[in-house]
């Protein structure tokens, strides 16, 4: 087990930035996801920290000990790449007692030690029918696990996996990924995890950095990321439905502030968030614009007017979510996306009242493009 | 807008490899229908053969009343789109759009306001004059939407038309083609693997599984009637819990535990000869209440292992003190609750509880009158 610090990491690629100035601190034990999209850059940090690619600058540290010039052989860490590498001579069994075996582990097991290890950890992943068989005889996904129970055999300082679930289907990602989250709190080993995947990344982790094109967006708490994203980007990459974005200015009359997009949409910002709001806003001309980001679960729906807050939008079509019925809107620029109540006929086109809740508004600054065209 | 049926319809490929057995239902005019399955379970075969790109082995199709076995693709008058569907790439996204109607020999003006408006249903009109190869994946999949619509088809076809999207996209073109559907009363047949799609989306739900259709029905009924155990099992993620149980009385079933059996109420009545039976238990995730506190009258407690946190819920791992030490999911809206290693005890209300014949498989096979 070992704690694992990012001081300034930089990549270059030749002249290309793949990793810009990235700082993080994982504790001893703990479970960290580095989540983004593709060409974020977190398939390079797990690379860096496994000493198979150096950095340009910036120093990294296990248990505080610089070790930017120590051979990967030595950083005494386990990694798993999203593709096989599996021996196709060997048995599965042989392939995940492989690294049990190799000669720098001074230690040498007895067999029935070996095989315990070997089917403790194939009982983990699910993969006790698969031993015997050979890696060709394997599915992608049973190949997949294959691949996690050979690295996870191991007993490393830090474990580094990359995508080692994404080939599996919707239903078995699902069961790897509990089993996956039970292995960890009980090996208790430090494990950094990367994935393109927020449910993850969620679902998994102690605490989640989001990446974009080689920048930290966010580091927090899986509920932190989720429920109080710190850019318009984390907002947009954390949750599905995503989370609505609208794009509008801030406007203040009779000393009241108020949120307007358009013409028929105009809401009045609580007092305690008016702070958040110019913070966010910027000036474009003689506007102060700013977007506004809320979760389909904190908007709510209704042929009745609501409060003085609430405002009126036409159905653009109602589709439906793991959480319930979904009612769509159209905006000038953008979709808006509520839940609304289960058994509740609304007609396209038809004319309903809005009414958002205040405590989950947020403001963001604009730095991602989310028009609909 | 056509009504599709399905009377008895059989596909056999070479080698005696029965792709579809024996598939009757009917598709309404202007509905939203997802046939909904694994791979290999039938599900392109059927698609193929409405679309006339597959023959009939045995049964037939009919198109409003009459059998279009014998038709070819392009007489049965669809629309197919396909996840990749070639756009051609000289052509502007317009002619693109108007190329069905050209075909069919339409004059200039009537192909413009037929391209104009089923561009301002799909949202092109800014981007006729472009070529595809400027357009993002989205603005593609769209284009070849419109040029599939545009012809005023008897039936759209959707072959897992956004699956491979990204996520953000997938949540508007999801509302995209609910409205353009509602808009253009278009009947549409939807063919997934994907069962949050397919819910997503329809009206209703056709599940197959072997070559066989397991059951037909709207989203409401596969959810809360699913007719057997493979039906519960694919629709609903996290998946349906499964629990042994045995028959108490016509109203009762309980879990066998170490301290004591559970008992739980039930919503119908069960038939008198399956007293002292086995069964399954089937509950889903979201359906169980759990709590904190000691356990409860008719309530079973249980561990929890694991906390998985979701957004919008959290899926708990609990491991019940059955016999069995059975896993159960649960989830939970909101905010975190519990803390691994904490007991718990989870109920179960009467309306929620499934009851599975452990032979067939079938469900609720011996409730007669559920309340």
């Amino acid at each position: 087990m070992a704690e694992v610090r990012l001081e300034a990491v930089t990549k270059m690629y030749g002249r290309k930035t793949a990793v810009d100035s990235v700082s993080f601190d994982c504790k001893e034990g703990e479970f960290f996801s580095i989540t983004g999209p593709a060409g974020a850059g977190k398939t390079t940090i797990l690379k860096i920290l496994a000493g198979i690619e150096e950095v340009t600058s910036g120093t990294i540290y296990f248990d505080n000990r610089p070790v930017n010039e120590l051979p990967p052989q030595e950083r005494d860490v386990a990694m798993a790449f999203e593709t096989y590498n599996l021996y196709p001579h060997f048995s599965v069994y042989e392939n995940i007692a492989f690294p049990l075996r190799a000669p720098k582990t001074e230690q040498s097991l007895s067999v029935q030690e070996e095989r315990q290890q070997v089917e403790e950890i194939a009982d983990f992943l699910g993969i006790t029918p698969l031993l015997k068989r050979r890696p060709t005889e394997l599915s992608g996904g049973e190949k997949q696990r294959v691949c996690l129970a050979r690295v996870m055999v191991r007993k490393p300082r830090v474990f580094l996996l990359d995508e080692p679930i994404a080939h599996l289907d919707a239903r078995l990602k699902f069961s790897t990924q509990t089993a996956l989250k039970r292995l960890s709190s009980r090996l208790g080993t430090t494990i950094i995890y990367v994935t393109h995947d927020y449910r993850e990344a969620l679902g998994l982790s102690d605490r989640v950095a989001v990446l974009r094109k080689g920048v930290i967006e966010q580091i927090g708490r899986p509920e932190d990321v989720y429920h109080t994203p710190s850019t318009d980007f984390v907002a947009r990459f954390i949750g599905d439905p995503p989370m609505n974005l609208i794009d509008g200015e801030i406007i203040t009359r009779d000393k009241k502030t108020f949120f307007a997009a358009g013409d028929d949409f105009t809401i009045q910002i609580q007092k305690g968030l008016i702070a958040s709001a110019e913070k966010a806003a910027r000036r474009e001309g003689d506007k102060r614009t700013v977007r506004l980001g809320i979760r389909c679960s904190h908007i709510t729906v209704s042929r009745d007017r609501i409060s003085d807050n609430s405002f009126q939008l036409p159905v653009y079509a109602i589709v439906r979510s793991p959480q319930g019925p979904l009612c769509t809107f159209e905006l000038k620029d953008s979709f808006l996306q509520a839940n609304i109540e289960e058994g509740v006929r609304y007609d396209m086109s038809e004319k309903v009242w809005l009414d958002f809740d205040q405590d989950h508004l947020l403001f963001f600054e604009k730095t991602i493009e989310i028009s609909k065209k | 807008m056509s009504k599709v049926t399905f009377n008895h319809v059989s596909k056999t490929y070479e080698g005696n490899v029965q792709a579809v057995r024996d598939v009757s239902f009917t598709c309404e005019d202007g509905e939203f229908l997802a046939i909904l399955g694994p791979s290999g379970s039938g599900k392109s075969s059927m698609l193929r053969m409405i679309a006339g790109l597959e023959e009939i082995t045995k049964g037939e199709i009919l198109f409003d009343g009459k059998v279009v076995n014998d038709l070819t693709p392009s007489e049965r008058n669809l629309a197919l789109a396909f996840e990749s569907y070639a756009l051609y790439p000289l052509m502007s996204v317009y002619e693109n759009i108007a190329f069905p109607l050209r075909a069919q020999g339409l004059d200039d003006s009537e192909v413009n306001k037929k391209v104009r408006f089923i561009a301002e249903a799909v949202d092109l009109t800014d981007i006729l004059k472009k070529k595809p190869s400027a357009l993002s994946g989205g603005h593609q999949q769209r284009v070849s939407l419109a040029r599939a619509l545009v012809r005023e088809p008897n039936v759209t076809l959707l072959d897992e038309p956004i699956s491979h999207m990204d996520q953000r996209v997938r949540a508007e073109m999801r509302a995209r083609i609910r409205r353009l559907h509602d808009e253009l009363h278009l009947t549409t047949i939807y063919v997934t693997h994907d069962q949050a799609e397919a819910l997503s989306l329809c009206d209703r739900l056709a599940v197959m599984n072997f070559g066989e259709l397991q059951q037909i029905g709207t989203v409401e009924e596969i959810w809360n009637k699913p007719a057997n155990k493979f039906v519960a099992m694919f629709v609903g993620e996290p998946q349906m819990n499964f629990i042994n149980g045995t028959i108490e009385t016509p109203q009762e079933v309980s879990i066998p535990a170490k301290e004591g059996k559970a008992t739980l109420p039930l919503s119908g009545k069960v038939d008198e000869t399956y007293v002292g039976s086995e069964v399954t238990i089937g509950v889903r995730p979201q359906k169980i209440t759990l709590s904190l506190t000691e356990k409860q009258q008719g309530a079973i407690a249980g561990s929890l292992e694991l906390i998985e946190f979701q957004g919008e819920s959290a899926i708990l791992t609990v491991k019940l003190k059955d016999l069995h030490n059975t896993e159960v999911k649960v989830a939970i809206r909101g905010e975190r609750l519990g803390q691994a290693g904490e007991t718990v005890s989870l109920s179960f209300s009467p309306e929620t509880i499934h009851l599975f014949d452990k032979e067939t498989t079938i469900s609720n096979p011996v409730i007669k009158s559920s309340g």
